[in-house]
Formats: C-alpha cells, structure tokens, sequence
C-alpha cells in the first residue's frame, strides 16, 4: 500500500469550537500522527478562503487524502467534497472529525474536551489513510411520473409535472378525483367556494395531453428504483366503459337500489348505479358492486337495458392490471377524518344533532342533502355549539398532533351559520386558538366580531336535557363549569393519515414519524423528499395542512420529480457494497439481510471456475451495510465503511492520547 | 483519581448520530467518556465489532439506532437487534459483564435523550471498574 | 435543592407540566356539578396549584380534597394524560402522614389495621352473611367468591352476596368463599390517602392468594375490590373477575340460562369503577337483556357519560355538611323521569347510595334499586 500525505484541517468555527477545544494542541499532536504531511487551524474552515487553504496545499504539497476537524459531517461534508474535486482530488478522500457537535458543544472542561478531540483526530486520521477512491456512478432514467391520489395535492403535484413536458400518471382509488376538498363548502379565509375553484384543476386533469387518469384505481406494487420504477396499477371494475360513458344519467333512474352517498358524508342516498357528483373526473357513473343487484344476487340488469344505444354498461368487467414505468413517483394520499365515534363523551353517534366538521359542510352546501339550507332535524337551530381539538392534541386517541385546520374551518362555519342564521347564538369551546396563516388571524377576528362567542376550555360531555343538548365545559379563564345549550353541536375533528397509505408505504419503503404520517429525508431542508430516492410527498400525507399549504408543496415536490426526469440520470449510491467474488461462499446471508432486493446468488467463473456468489447491483443498493454486517467471510464489504476501516477507528478511538 | 470509563459508541448516521448531533446544538452536556463511531445503519455492526472495542480499551459499548420501525433503511435496526441480543448472552459466557454493552433508540429528535443515554451508560459501566479483556493488558502479563 | 428535585419527579411523573389548562377534567367531574358555587371543586386549578406551591400547604388548605369521590373521570378525559385524581390522593396522603384527618376517616383508617376492615366491626361479623350456607373454603375449589368487607358486613347487602351464591350454584359452579379469613382490598383505603395501609393489605392478600395453588379463578362482587386486583396487584396469580364478566360468560356459553319472567323495565347504572376505569359496559347489560320479560332502558348519560353515585374514593365514610344536592338524587330523579321499575346496579357502594336517595326521597313504592345479582337470582 502507497503511503498516504494526509493534511488535518482544523476548524475554530469562530469560538464555537476553539474555547472549549484547545486547538494549538490538537493541531500539534495531528502533525504528529502517522502519513500526517500538514496540519493546520483556520477560523472557519469552510469559508472560501479556508477551503483554498486545503485546496492550495493539495496542490503544492502533493496531498492525496484531508481530514477536516469541524462541525458534523451531516452539514458540510458535501462542502468540503466539493472542495477536494475542485482540487483535483478523489472527493471520498476526505473524512470530517466531528469535535463541535460531539465534544465542543457538549463538554465544558477544556482539558477533557481536547483529549477526547485528540481520540476522534486520531480516529479520523487512521481511517482516512485507509479510504479508497470511489466512483460516482449514474444511470438513465424513465421520463414520465406517477402521482398517487387525486385530491388537490395530486393534481396540482400532476398538473406541474405535467406542463414541464413530462408524461404523467395520476392514480386516484375512488371513480371520480376531487378528494376531501371536494367536500368542503367553502375555503378559509377568503370563504372562496371550494368547488368553484376546485373543478377547473380537475377539467385541466382531463385534458392535459401529458396526464393519463387512472381513476378507480390502486397500486398493487413496486419494483426497481429511482429512474427505472415498475409499478402495478389494479384497475377495479367500474361496470361502466369510462370512454363511452356520456354521463346522461338515464341509467340511474332505473336503477332501484338506494346507496349511502358518501360524498355527502351519508346524510343523503343515490343509486347504486351513480356518479359520485355532477363535476366527476372521469365524467362516468360507476357500479357499486357490493349493492348493485345483478352483482350480488345475479339478477335484474335492468340499466343495461335503457343504455342499449352506447352500450356503455359492462355487468362483466373484471379487474385488470397495468405495468407502468415511471422516473419518480410523487405520493398525495391525504388524510382520513377523525372518528368522532371515539370521544362517545361528546354524544357523535347517540345524538343526531351532533355532526363532524366534514358533515357540517355537506349541510351548508349548495349542492348539499338540504340544498344548503342549515336545517337539523328539519328546524334551523338556535343555538349552535362547535368543539374544536376532537381527536387533536389528545393522547387519548393517539394523535398528539394538531391537525392545524380544526380552528379556521371552524371559524369559517360559525360565519357560515351567522350568514344563514343571523339570530342563532354561536358559540366556540376552544383550548388555543391557532389562527396562523396569511389572513387567519384578520379571519378570526372578523367571525369573533359577528357575535360569536370564544369560550376557552374544551367541553367534556355532552348530554340531553328534554330537546337541547347541553355542553359542559369549564370556562378555564373564569375559572368555572358552564352548560351551554345547544340544537347542533358540531365537532371540529381532525385529521389522521389516510387508511390505505400504509400499505402503499410498505410497498414504497417510506417510514412513518410517530404521527403515523409519512417521514420527510429532513424536517427542514428537505421536506418533500423522502428516504426512498424518486419518491416524493405531497399534501397530508405528510402532515396536517391547509389547502395553500399543500398546493404549495403538491408544487414543490413536482418540482422535486421534475429534476432526475429532465436531467435524464440520476446519481447512484457512492458507497455501495462490494463482494470479493474468491472469499464468497455463497451462503446467501447478505441476500437475506438486504432490505432492497439488491443482492443475488448468481453463477460466475471466478479463477477459471464457476461457482455460485453474491452480486450486488448497484443501482439498487442504498449503502446502509446490512450485508457486510452479517457476512462471516467479509467477502462482501460496503466501500467507505469496510471491516478493515471500521475495526481501524475503533483500535484508534478507545486508545487515550 | 476516580476511575473514568470510555465508552465507544456506534451510531447509525440517521438517527442516532443526528440525535447525538441534536444533542450539541442544544447544548446538552454529557460525560466526555463517550467516543462515537458513525455507520450508515445500525445493521453494519458485525458483533465482532464490540467484543473489538472491548479488546482495544473500551470499559462498555453503546450501539443506538433509529427506533423499531422508523429505520431509515426499512428494517435495519430489526436485523441489528436480532443479532445484538444474542451477542449481549454471548458476552456473559466470555466473562463480560452483560452491563459493558447496551443497545438504546435514538431518533434525530432526540437530542436530550442521547445525553440521557450517555450518561446512563457511563454511570452503569464505572462501577464495574476497567475493561479487564483489553488487549494491551493481556499483552502486558505476557510480557511479566 | 435535592427536595425541589424530588418535588420535579413527582410532577413530572404525574405528566402535570403536560396540562394545557382545557378544562375537561373540571367540566366532567361529577363533584363538580354539586359543589357550591363559594368553595368549587375544581381539579384543574387543584393541579394547577400543585404545580406552583408546596403540596403540603395545598393540602392543609384545600378541605373540598375529601369530596372526590376517585371516579377518574378527570383522568380519562384528559387529552395529555395527566392524572389529576392521583394529584388528589397524594394531597390525601400528606394528610393522613399528618394525620389532620377528619374523625370519621381517622375511625376507617383505624379499623382497618385493628380488624382488616373498614366499618369498625369485629372479624367474627365477617360471617354472618353465609350463616345457614354450605360454603366450601377458598383452598377447595378452582374458582373463589371474594365477598369483599361491604356485603359481608351491611346487611342490607347480605341479600347480595346471598344472591351471587345462588347464582353461582344455580350455574353449577365448584367454588369456595374465604370466609372470616378474607381482608378488605384496600381500594378506598388507597383512596383515602393511606398507602402504607394499603401496601400492608396488598402484601397480605397476595400471600393469601397466590398461597392456594388450586386457586385460578377470583370472581368480586365489588367493581372496587376488583379493580384494585387487576390493576394495582402486580404479581398476583390467579385472574381476577368481575362478576358481570363471569355471568356474561356463564351466560354467553349457555351455562346458566335465566329462565323465569321478570316482567319490570329497568335501566342501568354503570359503577365508575366498573366501566369508566375499567371499560367493562356491555358485561352487564347482556346479562340484564338476556333475562326473560325484561325491558331494558338506557339512561341518557350511560357509559362513559355516566354519571358518579358519590359512593367511591372513601366517600362512603365522609360526612358532607351542605345540605347540597347528591348527584344520586340526580341519578333517581332521571330515572323516575323514564318510567323505570327498577335501577340495576352492579356495586354495592351504588346500590347504598341510590337506594338512599330513593329513601330520601320518598320514592320506595315507585323505584326499586337492585343488584344485577338479585335480579338474577330471581330469573
């Protein structure tokens, strides 16, 4: 093995580091280590003049691998790679010591401080001496998309990748897309009508030459990796041919079997036969095979019968199932609301005139059970009571988050109960109210100016007393319990991860933050990627949001879906795993211990024999190093992370200096 | 003098060494005794690795990953456990005091617990005094 | 300084420094609904005094602290997971420490450690309720009956006790009863604030019960006694029922069929310590909807809207001096309102407190209050 010229560089981070460091030592005692050819302090490293430093002397002292003695590698080791390539040098030449974030900042003792920095230089030194060059390698990528879930998010997140050239898959698992937003009556705080606004984004779906809708539709699996994805979409059966369907509605009026409607969160019935609301993308009724006669009982076909001049109507279909293959892949599965059914206390479920924030919309809408019309029960209520925080903030439920829109939309409808009751008496139990978007506070404001009564200090039950419902709560800034009466009490619930996200989350490797919504690569700086490369997160998915909110990151992560495909490659992991093809005895453990499929036995002529051995492909390998952890031979080793490098610092990092 | 172990810690680069990373940014203060070693992935350890640190002058190892089902790579941290759990028996049968060795989750939010872990881990291995496998000792009997 | 730090643990482990001062626990204390208006019962601001002043001044000041009845309510709604009913019985304990109690907890207190009960009666009492009964004893059988001190000592609950043997041996069970060597639980005991007590009767009787290797089964009758078993025992091996549970499964498997009329609308009661602290709410009405005849009707708060009979955390033997309303008085006058024969309880604790109401108001020809026990002995 060549000797290595090593220089240390060691930072001051201005007196982050070197008050607590002593840095005159430390710099003494690296000159002193093993192939170590220059060491040097600078006041902060990675500033411009401090890399020219490092790429001066690799230049004029013929140095070939660096040790920067500095914050943590998770921030500026691209930094300083890049310093090295701009030098000419390998950029896996370089290993950080990490003596602010693991000493500095956690130690006080000077002294005790600078020896434990001296065990991580030493360490560091030892390892870099040992690191090979490595190659980035790069790979084609699929130029088209796909967008999982049809709700704002999804079809912002399509209509983006779409209109930057790209083709485009838009899954959606319901007949028509739309999602919650669909639902909602109006949209805060500009009380902007949530369908008029919604609806030319789902027209724009349709007709946009990139996008291809596959509505009613699920994914049933993942293959292969960022660029080359090989996904299985499962068509379910519609019984409606989509393209021929005109959506004339004839066939409804002959089809007898009342259904809950859904879309008006069961307060309302249609066919069996139906199209979920008048704006549905795709513009086609649908069959709902668990209560359409014929699919159940295997007579009556009665709506085939009037459809005889399109022929539209297929009792037959089957499911079938399509391949695609996508570049990236952006998730927008939304959420679930809240089941009010788990506070009973609060009388969801025993009460008719108790309803969730999502019914409460379908009661006010136009286009609504009562046309819009706030009747309970057939009367217009007096008095009217909301609760907010149901299912948020309670660990109770599991959900210790706040679902962040529960207090606007909750403002939203007591100014839509004021607008059409002007002499109900409204009142709102709230703990905090959280008015903290652009316009919500002003919002806030302006509802608490028409008559509505904040009572801070959450209602604890609910119960009757002759026709009023009473809501017992402590008005915690009196200090004492009140019983508000009311006709209608409405349950601001919140938001939880959508049912079926799970399972694609399995399919896509994504991990979930204890909130059971899906984890971001970072909280801040990268908030839309996930850990999964090509696989990118929109809307609740992720998190409770608003609806500006989520546009803005259903754009975002369009934005971030858009690089590899108009690149045309991507960047493979660096620090794969590697297999000495002789010392593999072929036991199959690495393919075992693999979570990436990307290890297999194959056949290979190794020294003029063929034998059986591990073959990592290096596309798929994301360099974690289960492999290498679990082979007896060390035949298989992660570049960058060797047997040889690990056990090296550690010889070094236990050593007192 | 009192007797200060060194502990030697690998953390995976996720979780743990962000929490570890969370941990100086906040300003937790913890025992100086720890010196961390960072994988990609707890499931890089080989075994081998701790009874390593235990001959090379370690008095107790930590090996901290992302908590169970929140493994940066999907179920790393599952197969670490699989495999740490029965070197933790092995070690007793070596004659190492079970305590020397602990395994914690650390998520990248945790910043106050991983001095938490750190000074737990430190206060349990002091009382069993030094590492008595390390190598250099062993070499110096040889050499009486 | 080390005292401050000690004081931090216990907050800490209470989860106080989690409360965000949301009201539920106060708006859902059923004390609260009673208490008058110049001396409130209000836990959340309790908590919230905890948290800003010694314990012990709270303690000595706070006389509305013997009023909580330990229903846990507060605990339950509460979104964070605080527990303030625990706040309310470690104030109780400095108190007892202190021993500034009032008289009557003082004599509870007192007869506990004299007799291994909490109503000031002699041991040999412990056996009256079985006079004329052939009873095998605890060690003989599988399954035991624990009685628990207030049916074997109130002899208006003798006639409980009484019934839950017939059932038992109208269902063929092979059971004992501990007779006079059973000891009281301890539950209110704990209640009450006096945990070394307690701590003495859960090492006695966790001797006592693991000591019977036939033992498997403990059936209680009282939701009290049975809750401290399940929840507050650790180590204790035979598996300890609730009596509703062991019915509705006698009655789920066919062992025991209701088989006479009993031809009376009833409604339910639900014990606080039987469904809101331990989920137990369909136990017992599909034991009451299986007999014959009867017609069963939900009062408007059931389940965990119930509302508390005032009878639990040792408020069996605490005086209160305003002539204010008890919320069993509540509890009778909704269910006069639906027209209901009988009110069926399953906890003597209910059973006395909402057949003293009955009494006191005058009521006894209109409304009947029974245990699920006795209405079943007569099915």
């Amino acid at each position: 093995m060549s000797t290595k010229r090593i220089g240390v560089y060691i930072c001051h981070c201005g007196v982050n580091i070197a008050q607590t460091v002593g840095i005159e030592e430390l710099k003494s005692f690296a000159a002193t280590l093993p192939q170590v050819k220059v060491a040097e302090n600078y006041m902060y490293m990675c500033s411009e003049p401090g890399q020219e430093l490092i790429r001066k002397d690799i230049k004029e002292k013929k140095l070939n691998r660096i040790v920067v003695v500095a914050c943590s590698p998770r921030l500026h080791e691209p930094t300083f790679r890049n310093t090295l390539v701009s030098a000419g040098l390998n950029p896996y030449c370089l290993e950080i010591a990490n003596v602010r974030e693991q000493c500095s900042w956690v130690h006080k003792d000077k002294k005790v401080a600078t020896s434990k920095a001296k065990s991580v230089v030493a360490a560091a030194v030892t390892k870099v001496a040992l690191l090979e060059p490595l190659e980035e390698k790069e790979v084609s990528v699929t130029k088209t998309a796909m967008v999982v879930g049809g709700g704002i998010a999804g079809i912002q997140a399509a209509l983006d990748i779409a209109d930057s050239g790209f083709k485009t898959y838009l899954i959606e698992k319901e007949p028509s897309i739309g999602g919650h937003m669909m639902q909602l009556d109006k949209t805060f705080p500009t009380l902007d009508c949530s369908a008029c606004i919604l609806t030319p984004k789902m027209s724009d779906i349709k007709n946009h030459p990139n996008i291809e809708l596959l509505a009613y539709s699920e994914v049933a699996d993942v293959k292969g990796f960022v660029g080359n994805f090989k996904v299985t979409v499962k068509r379910k059966p519609r019984y409606i041919e989509e393209a021929i369907c005109n959506a004339c509605g004839t066939c409804a009026k002959y089809c007898s079997i009342a259904i809950i409607d859904r879309y008006n969160e069961g307060l309302s019935k249609l066919q069996a036969l139906h199209i979920p609301f008048p704006q549905a993308i795709p513009a086609a009724y649908v069959v709902d095979p668990e209560e359409c006669r014929y699919l159940k009982e295997g007579t009556c076909r009665q709506c085939e019968q009037v459809c005889k001049e399109l022929n539209a109507i297929n009792l037959d279909m089957q499911e079938e199932s399509v391949e695609l293959d996508v570049g990236t892949i952006v998730v927008a599965t939304g959420f679930d609301v809240f089941d009010a059914n788990r506070k009973p206390e609060l009388g969801y479920g025993r009460y008719e005139n108790v309803i969730t924030g999502m019914e409460f919309e379908r009661v006010v809408s136009a286009a609504g059970p009562n046309q819009g019309e706030l009747l309970i029960n057939g009367k217009k209520p007096k008095e009217v009571v909301f609760i907010q925080c149901v299912g948020s903030r309670d660990k109770t439920v599991g959900n210790e988050y706040c679902s962040r829109v529960c207090c606007m939309y909750t403002a939203k409808q007591a100014h839509l109960v004021r607008e059409k009751l002007p002499d109900a008496k409204i009142t709102i139990f709230y703990i905090d109210v959280r008015a903290f978007g652009k316009g919500y506070e002003e919002f806030y404001d302006r509802v608490k100016g028409e008559s509505v009564y904040y009572r801070r200090g959450n209602v604890s039950e609910v119960y009757k007393k002759g026709d009023k419902l009473i809501c017992r709560a402590e008005d915690t800034l009196l200090g004492k319990p009140i019983e508000v009466p009311a006709d209608l009490v409405v349950l601001a619930v919140g938001i939880q991860p959508s049912a079926g996200a799970r399972e694609l989350g399995k399919l896509l490797k994504l991990s979930t933050s204890p909130d059971n919504f899906f984890l971001e690569a970072h909280p801040k700086l990268r908030p839309v990627d996930t850990g999964s490369d090509g696989v990118f997160l929109a809307g609740c998915c992720q998190g409770p949001k608003d609806i500006p909110d989520t546009v803005a990151q259903a754009s975002a992560s369009a934005a971030k879906a858009v690089i590899p495909l108009a690149q045309g490659k991507v960047k493979t992991e660096t620090m794969v795993a590697r297999v000495h093809e002789q010392a593999c005895r072929a036991c199959g453990y690495c393919v075992e211990a693999c979570p990436y499929d990307a290890i297999e036995l194959q056949l290979q002529e190794v020294n003029g024999r063929e034998k059986s051995v591990a073959v990592v492909n290096e596309v798929l390998c994301k360099s974690c190093g289960a492999c290498t952890g679990v082979c007896f031979s060390g035949a298989i080793q992660q570049t960058g992370f060797t047997d040889d490098q690990i056990l090296a610092v550690i010889g070094a990092i236990g050593k007192e200096y | 003098m009192n007797f200060e172990p060194t502990i030697v810690a690998f953390l995976c680069n996720w979780c743990s060494y962000a929490g570890a990373d969370l941990a100086g940014t906040s300003r937790f203060q913890y025992p100086a005794n720890v010196r961390t070693v960072r994988v990609m992935c707890s499931s890089r350890i080989n075994p081998a690795f701790i009874v390593n640190a235990l001959l090379e002058g370690a008095d107790g190892v930590l090996v901290s990953g992302c908590h169970p089902g929140e493994c940066h790579y999907v179920s790393g941290n599952y197969l670490a456990r699989r495999k740490l759990v029965l070197l933790r028996r092995f070690l007793e049968h070596l004659g190492i005091h079970p305590d020397r060795f602990r395994m914690s989750w650390v998520s990248a939010s945790e910043g106050s617990k991983f001095a938490d872990v750190i000074k737990e881990v430190t206060e349990a291995v002091r009382p069993l005094g030094p590492n008595q496998i390390k190598r250099e000792q062993v070499w110096m009997q040889q050499a009486l | 300084m080390e005292e401050a730090y000690e004081r931090c643990v216990y907050l800490e482990r209470l989860g106080l420094f989690g409360c965000i001062q949301c009201g539920k626990c106060t708006a859902g204390c059923p004390i609260n609904y009673v208490t008058p208006d110049r001396e409130p019962f209000n836990i959340r601001t309790l908590v919230y005094d905890v948290l800003n002043a010694p314990s012990e001044e709270i303690a000595s000041e706070k006389h509305f602290l013997w009023q909580c009845t330990t229903c846990a309510t507060c605990s339950l709604r509460c979104p964070k997971e605080v527990e303030p009913k625990d706040v309310v019985m470690n104030l109780r304990s400095i108190l007892v420490e202190d021993g500034t109690l009032p008289p009557s907890i003082r004599d509870v207190l007192k007869s506990i450690s004299v007799n291994y009960n909490p109503w000031g009666l002699g041991k040999e009492k412990r056996a009256e309720w079985f006079k004329g009964l052939e009873l095998k004893d605890a060690g003989e059988a599988e399954t035991c009956l624990y009685v628990g001190c207030t049916p074997a000592f109130d002899n208006r609950l003798h006639k409980l006790a009484r019934s839950t043997v017939a059932c038992l041996q109208k269902a063929g069970i092979d059971f004992g009863i501990f007779g006079i060597e059973e000891i009281c639980c301890g539950n209110e005991i704990k209640r009450l604030g006096d945990i070394w007590s307690f701590d003495a009767l859960r090492e006695a009787n966790t001797e006592v019960f693991n000591g019977y290797e036939t033992i498997k089964e403990i059936v209680s009758i009282s939701p009290h006694c049975f809750n401290t078993f399940k929840n507050e025992y650790p180590g204790l091996t035979p598996r300890v029922t609730h009596y509703t549970e062991y019915f509705a499964r006698l009655i789920a498997e066919g062992t025991f069929k209701p088989k006479k009329k009993v031809s009376k609308k009833v409604t339910y009661h639900d014990p606080c310590f039987l469904g809101k602290q331990n989920d137990i709410y369909d136990a017992p009405r599909s034991i009451l909807t299986s007999i014959k005849g009867l017609i069963f009707e939900e009062f408007d708060r059931n389940r965990e809207n119930s509302l508390c009979c005032e009878g639990g955390g040792g408020r069996m033997w605490i005086e209160i001096e305003d002539a204010r309303e008890r919320l069993a008085n509540i509890r009778v006058r909704d269910a006069v309102d639906m027209g209901v024969d009988i009110i069926a309880v399953a906890c003597p604790f209910c059973l006395l407190t909402l057949e003293d109401a009955v009494k006191a108001m005058d009521l006894e020809d209109k409304l009947q209050v029974l245990d699920i026990m006795e209405i079943l002995a007569q099915a």
